[in-house]
């Protein structure tokens, strides 16, 4: 038995088909017969999957993934963004995936797989504006572009109807020109399949976040977080994933019921407010040595519970409330707009903590029985936005102890000194009394 | 009981030898470059002569400081943040907060009433190392300690105060333009104590009316009088300022954290 092992625990099982999908997931879009795009899909189902031979790559993880794989090649690609102009303060996903398409090969040598077309849209967050800006700079590709339906101030329901009308006409306007100019014709029984796919793994995704509410917590973030490539993109096939995520949230359910936990020592649960830096996951794990688990973020799950005014909270269903539960779904109007609704203000936007619900990572605290927060300010990415400090001291009023660390962004190594951090991670653990279980 | 304590510092290892929570003995050594551990003993020697004893006579030996896994005979290792919060309430009874500016690090931390530390903030790594860089800036002024503490007139003209790198270069580049050497080095304090105040003020949590300075810095007494002004506060700074972390380290051993 591991030192200050408190509770059973095992790895998952669901480990090996979770690798098994993980690897196909690069063959299933790569290939000279595809027509490949730059833009966001996961959001709102990958509705390019629909299409016979058009796939969309979103830059985001495969800039962290080049980031976190090879750093002197990460490190050559933002120069050479750079030295086209591009300021080391965009998003570091960003400078990464493109200044590979400057370079010419992807970090294994390959030849860069050039983007046919792009569609960017902007985000409240940062510079997602400047999305795919380096592929349309790069040749002449078609573009089109899309709107993110968020606002902040007073709710407004007309005129959340009038942001999603108008994100739907391009939607629609974006498939139907697509099938024009890529002469691909748009299959509505694959994106129907999908539509009801993307339904259940977010119920099923929104019941693995409550189960995590446990204690001892079946699975940690980090686990989460190896699954999220495998959400809601249906490059398998629908049914594959569906039935991954089933299996997955059964195992969470079985270990809940039997105690089994993600870390035999956990005996201090906290949460984060943004994704990690992707590079340096092993922070996860060191905390672990201190018997600290991290349960999620805001950003990965907040969107999957609702909360009441009274303290009480409950499982989010994703057809509620925002889309109508058993709506008929029979044109591909009728798809676009199941697939881009829950954008619209959305309680499951993580985006909405940020400027009108600042107070939820407080809720989530409670929900999740956590003892403290580590909280990142990131200079430029995702995550780099309004209120942490605030959220610190908010936390700090409630009784939480909370850390921050500061780092350049999510998806860039530049200025995190690793070092440094888990310098900090010490401190926050010895001042809390704890020491390495291996030192005690 | 006899506990010693060791800070490895970038620059210097300070021991102090604590009986029955009082210090009998001490001694500061460089801390060098590969040699840091026989630095470590080197430290360690000089305070136990100091303190007259042998070190059969030790309980046991903590360290702390960026260099305490390289004090090979040391039995427990302390953050320092924490060992300068035992220390501040060692140095202050009733202290609220701790700040600790030294070569390399600067930390502070509110101090808690259930818990030890109640919140703390370390300086950014592009705002490392201004201890160092004002030695090493005195240095090339020609300028002794003494005389760096004693810089505390009309600033030279502009430097920078975000990073030590581009300090240097505004350093220079007021040398070239015929500024006097003590003329500039008050101004690389006030640029440090600029720099340094951000860390107490990025404390989200109130310091309190009484905060300990600790750390070789705070020896520095121009520095500290611009570190004041910039926070408009007093601080309270202990004799032994810079062995704090020792002092702080044997603490923790002895109190818990």
């Amino acid at each position: 038995m591991k030192k200050g092992q408190i509770w059973e625990t095992r790895p998952l099982e669901c480990w090996d088909l979770a690798k098994e999908i993980r690897r196909s997931y690069d063959g299933a879009i790569a290939g000279t017969d595809k027509v490949l795009g730059q833009g966001m899909t996961s959001w709102t189902l990958d509705w390019a999957s629909a299409f016979p031979a058009i796939r969309v790559v979103e830059d985001n993880p495969v800039g962290a993934m080049m980031a976190a794989q090879d750093e002197p090649f990460a490190r050559n690609c933002r120069l050479a963004s750079e030295v086209r102009g591009w300021g080391r303060e965009i998003c570091g996903y960003h400078n990464t995936c493109w200044g590979a398409q400057f370079l010419g090969n992807t970090a294994d040598g390959k030849p860069f797989p050039l983007r046919n077309f792009t569609v960017p849209f902007p985000c409240v967050c940062d510079s997602h504006i400047k999305r795919g800006q380096q592929a349309r700079d790069f040749k002449p590709i078609a573009r089109w572009t899309n709107d993110f339906t968020m606002y902040i101030g007073e709710r407004d329901e007309k005129r959340e109807e009038a942001m999603l009308d108008h994100r739907n006409y391009n939607t629609l306007k974006l498939l139907n020109e697509m099938e024009i100019v890529f002469g691909q014709k748009l299959d509505d029984e694959i994106l129907f399949e999908m539509a009801k796919s993307y339904g259940s793994i977010n119920d099923m995704r929104s019941e693995i976040a409550y189960y995590m509410t446990f204690k001892p917590t079946p699975l940690t973030v980090k686990d989460l977080y190896s699954f999220f490539q495998l959400r809601p993109s249906p490059k398998m096939g629908p049914d594959v994933l569906s039935n991954f995520w089933k299996s997955l949230r059964d195992e969470v359910k079985f270990r809940v019921e039997n105690k089994i936990a993600a870390v035999g020592t956990e005996r201090f649960r906290w949460l984060e407010a943004h994704p990690p830096p992707w590079h340096f996951l092993k922070y996860y794990r060191y905390m672990e040595r201190y018997g600290a688990v991290c349960l999620g973020s805001q950003y990965s799950n907040l969107r999957e519970l609702i909360f009441a005014e009274d303290g009480s909270y409950s499982v989010r269903s994703f057809t509620e409330p925002s889309y109508e539960a058993g709506m008929e779904l029979s044109t591909r109007e009728d798809l676009v707009r199941f697939m881009t609704t829950p954008d619209a203000r959305s309680p499951r936007h993580w985006k909405i903590e940020e400027y009108i619900e600042p107070d939820k990572l407080n809720t989530m605290m409670r929900i999740y029985n956590c003892d403290g927060a580590l909280l990142g300010i990131w200079r430029a990415g995702v995550g780099c936005t309004l209120l942490r400090k605030e959220q610190a001291m908010r936390l700090r009023e409630d009784g939480y102890s909370v850390m921050v660390y500061e780092g350049a962004q999510p998806g860039d190594r530049v200025d995190l000194d690793e070092k440094r951090m888990l310098e900090q991670l010490d401190t926050w653990m010895e001042s809390l009394g704890y020491q390495m279980l291996d030192d005690e | 009981m006899i506990i010693a304590g060791i800070d490895m510092g970038i620059c210097n290892t300070k021991a102090a030898i604590m009986k029955d929570e009082k210090i009998i003995g001490r001694s500061a050594v460089p801390t060098g470059g590969i040699d840091r551990p026989q630095q470590a003993q080197k430290a360690y020697d000089e305070a136990l002569k100091n303190a007259g004893i042998a070190a059969g006579d030790v309980e046991r030996v903590v360290s702390t400081g960026k260099g305490k896994f390289d004090v090979a005979f040391a039995s427990e290792h302390y953050t320092e943040t924490v060992a300068a919060a035992r220390a501040a309430q060692y140095a202050l009874p009733g202290a609220t907060a701790v700040m600790s500016a030294g070569a390399d690090e600067t930390l502070s931390a509110a101090l808690g009433t259930t818990r030890l530390i109640d919140e703390f903030v370390l300086n950014q790594k592009c705002s490392a190392g201004i201890g160092a860089f004002l030695e090493y800036l005195g240095a090339r002024l020609e300028l002794t300690l003494e005389q760096i503490s004693n810089c505390d007139g009309p600033d030279a003209g502009e430097m920078n105060e975000g990073c030590v790198v581009f300090s240097e270069l505004d350093a220079l580049s007021l040398l070239n333009a015929g500024a006097a050497p003590e003329a500039v080095m008050s101004t690389a304090n006030r640029a440090a104590a600029t720099r340094a105040a951000t860390v107490l003020a990025d404390l989200t949590a109130s310091p309190g009316g009484n905060v300990v300075l600790i750390g070789g810095l705070a020896k520095n007494a121009a520095f500290v009088k611009a570190l004041e002004a910039r926070l408009g506060r007093s601080f309270t700074i202990p004799e032994d300022a810079e062995y704090c972390g020792a002092i702080g380290a044997a603490l923790c051993s002895v109190k818990g954290i």
